[in-house]
């Protein structure tokens, strides 16, 4: 294999971004603001909360190897749980958050359990996916809470006393949760529970045969990425201060999927990247319908085809020549 | 009452089975449960509606160019983006089948914008009564077609040569080749053949349902409720589980409540899965760890 070229089923593709990456780039983007007016900033904190998503399905996914259909379930339980707390019982906007981190994981494990009972692969997609429609009817349908298909109204989010009415006020809460929950999982995917996930991945009979209890690892990879992605969903919902049941169908699903496999499987900066390449590009192409649709798909064919790694591995070529070193291959 | 619901469950759970007939086709043969089937059968649809609507094309020949365009369609997205990922892990054949069904939805938008189409009607007008039992002449055709569809399936898997080609090949696609299989060409046409079946099941199901883009999504989970209601890669449980989930949709509908019939096929997804997850005629498909 060359230098820098990843494969979906190469055990190195889980690379480990270096820690101190982890906490410069939110460093430096805390400047940010200083150059953008309410839109732009806006675009940049969708791009944050899209980053969470791909961090947090990217466990599942990437690092677990499994077809997994329930992320835009996960995301849409996590801005309901939030827009829930907040309209109906006044709760604290970190409490709130914290609540749907926690919902998300719930219904992450839920997903899961049929796992104990060997439902894997193609299997798990199809339960996955009917677990995620079978959500948006719920919205609709538990019109006491969710006020049904019209969506409800996110109240202004208040952070100890304190009025978050701008954009950019929103952001450095925003860049504070995702930087800790993205170091979070890095930590995570770095440790013995990491290796577990790939050691799965690759082959989860052998996994089983070392010892290693696979049902329980995989139930836990998918509540940490019920977590991670509930939490994005309630500042999403923060952000947008409307959900409504339609946000969170099969083409948000199919979003997360391009965020996934265009950045970069199993690769933490890569889902930093394709939450970046998808949130603008959305973005330039909103007023052309079909278009987002064709892209996004394009784009992951030929990367699927060419660039199994994501857009990820080119920036890493880029930047093996740059450094002229091999750094490449860690142990 | 009860006769009238299950011949109109029948006449709907035909097309259900035609898109969980056309997954087993392209599963049994390439081991892809292909995530874009529902977009096929959307794409199918769309061509007869261009052709017949903007052409002023005769239905029968546009829905034979349909049927002809999708399978040469089928072929070329398994020679061109299948093929070459076939040795590599189901995760990204998966993502591959969901973004050429991604692709399709996009080209539709593209050319309709997010407008429902109201499809001309194509199938005969009528209907006759048998006891107190109205039976439409749009059902007959519908079921008609369908089981003409699984007798022809049918006797090519298990009467021809092509048959036992596609049983070497589900086996050891490997012990197929060597034993002089041209696997490559097999799972080309078996692509092409669930292709064209996807176009027959859009022209049946779109004079019912409306035409819009995103019919896609709804068809294939009613056709993954199929096959896993009738057990994954088992032909005759894609026929019985479409016909069953097409006459417990109408059931939910009228004992229950309407609302129901939306969820019945996650509802049967879930519950098959966690239950009895071969379903009625797939075989053990756990694993076991």
């Amino acid at each position: 294999m060359r230098i820098g070229e990843r494969r979906l089923d190469d055990p190195e593709a889980h690379t480990v971004t270096r820690p101190s990456v982890l906490w410069l780039l939110p460093l430096a983007l805390l400047a940010v603001p200083l150059v953008t007016n309410d839109y732009t900033q806006y675009i940049v904190n969708l791009t944050l909360v899209y980053v969470l998503v791909g961090i947090g399905f990217n466990v599942v996914v990437g690092n677990l190897g499994q077809l997994a259909f329930a992320n835009a379930a996960f995301y849409g339980i996590g801005a309901y749980t939030a827009a829930i707390l907040l309209y109906h019982y006044k709760m604290p906007l970190l409490l709130a958050i914290a609540g749907a981190g926690v919902v998300g994981g719930l219904a992450g494990t839920l997903v899961a359990l049929p796992a104990l009972r060997g439902i894997r692969s193609f299997y798990l997609a199809i339960l996955t996916l009917a677990f995620g429609e079978l959500m948006r009817w719920v919205y609709i349908n538990a019109d006491a809470w969710t006020l049904g298909s019209m969506g409800m109204h996110v109240p202004r989010p208040v952070l100890f006393g304190y009025v978050l009415a701008s954009e950019k006020q929103k952001f450095y809460l925003f860049l504070v949760i995702v930087t800790l929950l993205v170091a979070a999982t890095a930590n995570l995917l770095r440790s013995k529970v990491g290796r577990a996930f790939t050691a799965i991945r690759d082959n989860e009979l052998a996994a089983a045969a070392m010892g290693i209890p696979t049902a329980r690892y995989t139930i836990l990879a998918f509540a940490w990425s019920g977590l991670v992605v509930g939490t994005a969903g309630a500042l999403y919902a923060v952000l947008v201060r409307q959900v409504s049941p339609e946000a969170f169908g099969l083409l948000e699903l199919i979003l997360h999927f391009g965020i996934v496999v265009i950045g970069g499987l199993a690769n933490i900066a890569g889902s930093v990247l394709g939450a970046v390449v998808l949130t603008l590009a959305p973005e330039l192409l909103r007023d052309l319908p079909g278009y987002e649709e064709l892209l996004i798909a394009c784009l992951m064919i030929a990367i699927l085809l060419v660039l199994p790694g994501g857009l990820i591995t080119v920036l890493d070529r880029l930047r093996l020549t740059l450094l002229f070193r091999e750094r490449y291959h860690r142990a | 009452m009860l006769g009238q619901l299950v011949v109109s469950g029948v006449a709907q759970g035909a097309l259900y089975a035609l898109v969980a007939l056309a997954m087993t086709v392209v599963y049994r043969a390439t081991t892809v449960v292909n995530f874009g089937q529902g977009d096929f059968v959307m794409a199918g649809a769309f061509v007869v509606y261009v052709l017949v609507v903007l052409a002023g094309t005769p239905f029968i020949a546009a829905g034979a160019l349909s049927i002809a365009l999708l399978c040469a369609f089928g072929w070329a997205v398994y020679r061109g983006l299948i093929r070459p990922i076939l040795a590599g892990p189901h995760l990204a054949l998966a993502m591959m089948a969901v973004a050429i069904g991604y692709a399709l939805r996009g080209v539709a938008r593209l050319l309709w914008g997010r407008e429902v189409l109201p499809f001309p009607r194509v199938l005969p007008q009528g209907s006759f009564t048998v006891g107190s039992t109205v039976v439409s002449a749009s059902d007959v055709v519908v079921t008609g077609g369908v089981v003409v569809t699984v007798l022809a399936l049918s006797l090519v898997f298990y009467a021809t040569a092509l048959g036992k080609t596609a049983q070497a090949v589900f086996q050891s696609e490997r012990g197929a080749a060597l034993v002089g299989i041209d696997v490559a060409a097999f799972q080309g046409t078996m692509w092409a053949v669930a292709a064209g079946m996807g176009a027959i099941a859009g022209i049946l199901i779109a004079p019912i349902t409306l035409l819009y883009p995103d019919l896609a999504a709804a068809t294939l989970i009613r056709g993954f409720a199929a096959m896993t209601l009738g057990g994954f890669g088992s032909f005759l449980g894609a026929a019985v589980g479409g016909v069953l989930l097409g006459v417990g949709e109408l059931f939910v509908g009228a004992y229950l409540s309407s609302r129901l019939i939306e969820i019945t096929s996650y509802l049967i997804i879930i519950l098959v899965l966690l239950i009895r997850p071969s379903g009625l005629f797939g075989k053990k498909i756990a694993v076991r760890v």
